[in-house]
């Protein structure tokens, strides 16, 4: 074929095609996705799948939030997730003899029904030598003002030694719990009888609790985040019983002001740059977080990543593959034909996905990108090859084929020359039918969780979510977006699919 | 010249025989190397605990020689003695005449293999094959009836459905029916498919509706389009175009001529249907945990236990085998043009 012969061919292909309303619709979400896929990286950043299967990348992320567009959905909206760096903070440095003081403060706008789920301070980077020299942080909260509040301030943490990188997670620690009864009893909520106030501290308020009997229950049921950001008077300004303002905490709406006392010797240098607080939402993002805190939406851009390459992949190997041995076998007829055409059958015999289990168990239990393809087209061209034979017996007995072999020419030339050419037009059309079964087919493995971990893939995600009986605890968010990627990217090449074999294959009926 | 019926018969038989027999060997091929694995670390176990045993009884811990022994005794046993490739023909003969053994933890409530398949092949055929015959029943009537009015509201919407379910993985449909009809709505049970066992036909039946419902919607469109496509190239050929000429009513036309002449490829279908429904599906059974094939599998898998893996396997070709030979008699009987090429070629 002549270069103008191609160009020529070409043009016509896609003057037919253009008219093909679903298979330009393809194209356009096809071309959408290749072009996120590539830019994966550059919108997020390219150490995600690094980051992806360890836990402490995402210690700042809430478990199981739905996403933060479900508060248009529902009565009582939840807190979304803030996170403020050093360029949001106020930074003051203070020295106080051999020691550095860094006051950070920020101001947090409480606007939900549900306040965040805990505040984590984390990425301090610091050259301590030995764990004396960590520094130490201090943690206070000033809530708005309140009718009948003495006490508008509320120190959550007094000292807390932070490691360099370690990260500190306020809601859980017992420290902000005794801190954050101590000031409910400040402010007349919690009452004491028989004790002088000043034996009590916030160190010994623990004690003084547990011996009453209904506090302590009520105490231990506690969700601290919900009572400091919760009203503690009512509108008059009385203070409200102490068994709504802890177990049935009303969030108070308001500007906050969190402040972090940061004081470490002078010799050890703090290093602000990853340095992050995150108010952690009740919700987040686009699509919520599975139960490690890693964003859905996050895991749903690069999946688009694996899924093309398998399904592209596996595809156009499979079909090239399936022709070629197709056609051979039609070329050469009588034993070899024979022989080729009972190997497809034993082939087909094989039960496609016990068989990639069992051969994923052979390789040691997970397999990686590179072998999961391999195995995806060793048991996927046997179709495409029966297609093939039948079609290129066909050709065979016509009489240009019949010509060219009476002039001599090799039996290379016959087959590449003039059989493959006519079965291009097949090919196309059969290889964008064939990538959403070897994306399935990959999901399908990965669901069973038996591919290789350094991969962020749909069917992963799906295996997560039922590891978490994402079903039975309604958590949608983690069980519809994978699957609908999957289907979506499925359907597109099938659109795409059914549009060439309309163009392309008007007559050759498939025998 | 054409091939006479029963020798074609006989002829498909044959070749399927050997095909099955060559899949078996290259499965235990693969089987036998893993229970070798397995195989070499009981015997390392039995041995270790006759070990204790004996210096408990004895007071002083046994020889080398006495180890080596007891070693060489269980390796007797299990036949590891034996070269890998003798082990993987015996392992073939009898996989191949259903003499399966018995796994050594119990699955399914049983040590017998046999057992094992049969409970699953039960259970599996209630679900999958009912699943199935609803699946040809209202995908052969849609198909039919689209095909009567091609580019129709009704045939539109079926190739977009076909198109939309097929590309669905089955299982994440699973997934969204539970979701939908157990947690949202709470019309079942959430214990119907948190675990496995169920009692009492009603409960069945109950546990049954949301995968039959999810195979149905996943296979019907794809079967509707399927009849559709065929129904269609029969219509536009000439001896309908006779029939209509010749003033046949337009309802003989379709339901006597066409879908007659449609027959063979519709068939071929049917059987490909039925038969593969036998094996289940793996991911769809875990997710409505019912215990058919697929789960059988699973949970031999999860339990090591490569008897019954090995079985399941073989079940498995066995099923795809036997709609292979079924369609392809099938097909010869109803069409007989293609009894001659396969005469030609043989």
């Amino acid at each position: 074929m002549r270069w103008v012969d191609f160009k020529d061919s070409v043009k016509r292909f896609w003057s037919d095609y253009k008219h093909q309303k679903s298979g330009m619709l393809g194209l356009i979400f096809l071309i959408l996705l290749v072009g996120l896929a590539i830019a994966a990286p550059f919108i997020t950043s390219p150490d995600v799948p690094e980051k992806w299967q360890t836990g402490v990348a995402w210690i700042t992320n809430p478990k199981n939030a739905p996403p933060s567009w479900e508060n248009y959905f529902i009565k009582e909206t939840k807190a979304t997730q803030v996170e403020y760096t050093i360029q949001n903070m106020h930074v003051e440095k203070a020295v106080n003899g051999t020691y550095n003081v860094y006051t950070l403060s920020m101001t947090y706008d409480m606007r939900y029904d549900v306040p965040p789920a805990d505040i984590v301070i984390t990425g301090l980077v610091s050259n301590a030598s030995n764990p004396r020299q960590n520094p130490v942080v201090k943690v206070d909260l000033i809530r708005p003002p309140e009718p009948g509040v003495k006490e508008n301030a509320l120190t959550l943490l007094s000292q807390i030694q932070l490691p360099s990188n370690g990260s500190i997670q306020v809601g859980p620690l017992d420290q902000t719990r005794s801190h954050l009864l101590y000031w409910l009893y400040l402010n007349g909520i919690i009452k004491i009888p028989n004790v002088p106030p000043q034996m009590i501290t916030p160190e010994t308020i623990n004690m003084f609790i547990m011996g009453n009997t209904t506090l302590y229950q009520l105490v231990a049921a506690m969700d601290p985040m919900r009572v400091m950001f919760g009203r503690i008077t009512d509108d008059n300004g009385n203070p409200l019983p102490v068994e709504s303002v802890i177990s049935k905490p009303q969030s108070f709406k308001g500007t906050y002001k969190l402040v972090l006392t940061i004081t470490a010797p002078k010799e050890v240098a703090l290093d602000f740059t990853n340095f992050k607080v995150a108010f952690v939402g009740r919700t987040y993002g686009l699509l919520g977080t599975d139960q490690f805190g890693r964003p859905i939406a996050l895991g749903i851009l690069w999946g688009i990543r694996v899924a093309l390459a398998i399904g592209i992949a596996v595809a156009v190997s499979s079909v090239l593959i399936g022709i070629l041995i197709g056609v051979t076998s039609a070329y050469l007829g009588g034993w070899a034909d024979e022989a080729i055409q009972r190997f497809t059958e034993f082939m087909m015999t094989l039960p496609v996905l016990p068989m990639l289990i069992l051969l994923s168990l052979y390789f040691g239990g997970r397999i990686n990108l590179k072998e999961l393809v391999f195995f995806l087209v060793l048991f996927g061209w046997m179709g495409t090859s029966k297609v093939a034979r039948s079609m290129a017996l066909q050709i065979k007995e016509q009489t240009y084929v019949e010509a060219a072999r009476a002039l001599g020419a090799s039996t290379g030339r016959i087959v590449f020359k003039h059989i493959v050419p006519q079965l291009l037009p097949y090919a196309f059309a059969s290889i964008a039918l064939s990538v959403p079964g070897a994306i399935l087919n990959e999901a399908g493995l990965s669901f069973l969780g038996l591919t290789a971990q350094n991969l962020i893939t749909w069917g992963q995600m799906l295996n997560a979510a039922n590891q978490n009986a994402a079903t039975i605890n309604g958590y949608w968010w983690q069980v519809i977006p994978p699957g609908l990627a999957i289907s979506f990217v499925g359907l597109i090449f099938v659109l795409i699919g059914v549009s060439l074999d309309t163009v392309l294959n008007p007559k050759l009926k498939r025998a | 010249m054409g091939m006479s019926f029963g020798k074609y018969v006989a002829y498909r038989l044959v070749n399927a025989v050997i095909i099955l027999f060559l899949a078996v060997l290259l499965m235990s091929a693969l089987f036998t190397k893993l229970a070798t694995i397995q195989l070499e670390a009981q015997v390392q176990d039995t041995v270790v605990q006759e070990a204790r045993a004996y210096a408990q009884q004895h007071g002083i811990a046994p020889t080398q020689e006495w180890l080596d022994e007891r070693t060489a005794y269980w390796r007797h046993y299990y036949h590891l003695d034996e070269p890998y490739w003798k082990r993987t023909w015996e392992y073939t003969i009898q996989t191949f005449t259903f003499q399966w053994g018995q796994s050594i933890q119990p699955v399914f409530g049983t040590h017998d293999v046999v057992e094992q398949i049969k409970t699953a092949l039960l259970r599996t055929i209630l679900l999958f094959t009912t699943a199935e015959i609803i699946v040809i029943l209202v995908g052969l009537g849609l198909g039919v009836k689209s095909a009567q009015k091609p580019g129709s509201l009704l045939d539109r919407t079926i190739s977009i459905l076909a198109m939309v379910t097929t590309s669905l993985p089955m299982w994440w449909l699973g997934m969204l029916m539970i979701l939908l009809f157990v947690v949202y709505l709470g019309w079942l049970p959430i214990t119907l498919y948190s675990q496995t066992a169920v009692t009492g036909w009603s409960n069945i039946l109950k546990k049954m509706s949301l995968p039959v419902l999810t195979i149905v919607i996943n296979l019907f469109g794809g079967w509707a389009w399927t009849t559709r496509n065929i129904m269609i190239g029969t219509m536009q050929e000439d001896f309908i175009m006779v029939a209509r000429a010749k003033g046949v009513p337009e309802r003989k036309v379709i339901y006597g001529h066409a879908l007659k002449a449609s027959a063979p490829p519709i068939i071929t279908m049917i059987i490909f249907g039925l038969i593969g429904s036998l094996g289940g599906a793996i991911i769809t059974e875990i997710v409505f945990n019912w215990p058919g094939m697929g789960r059988l599998y699973w949970n031999a898998l999860t339990l090591n236990e490569v008897r019954t893996m090995m079985a399941l396997n073989y079940m498995f070709a066995v099923i795809t085998v036997l709609s292979m030979v079924l369609a392809d008699i099938l097909y010869a009987y109803l069409d007989p043009r293609i009894r001659i090429g396969a005469a030609a070629r043989s």
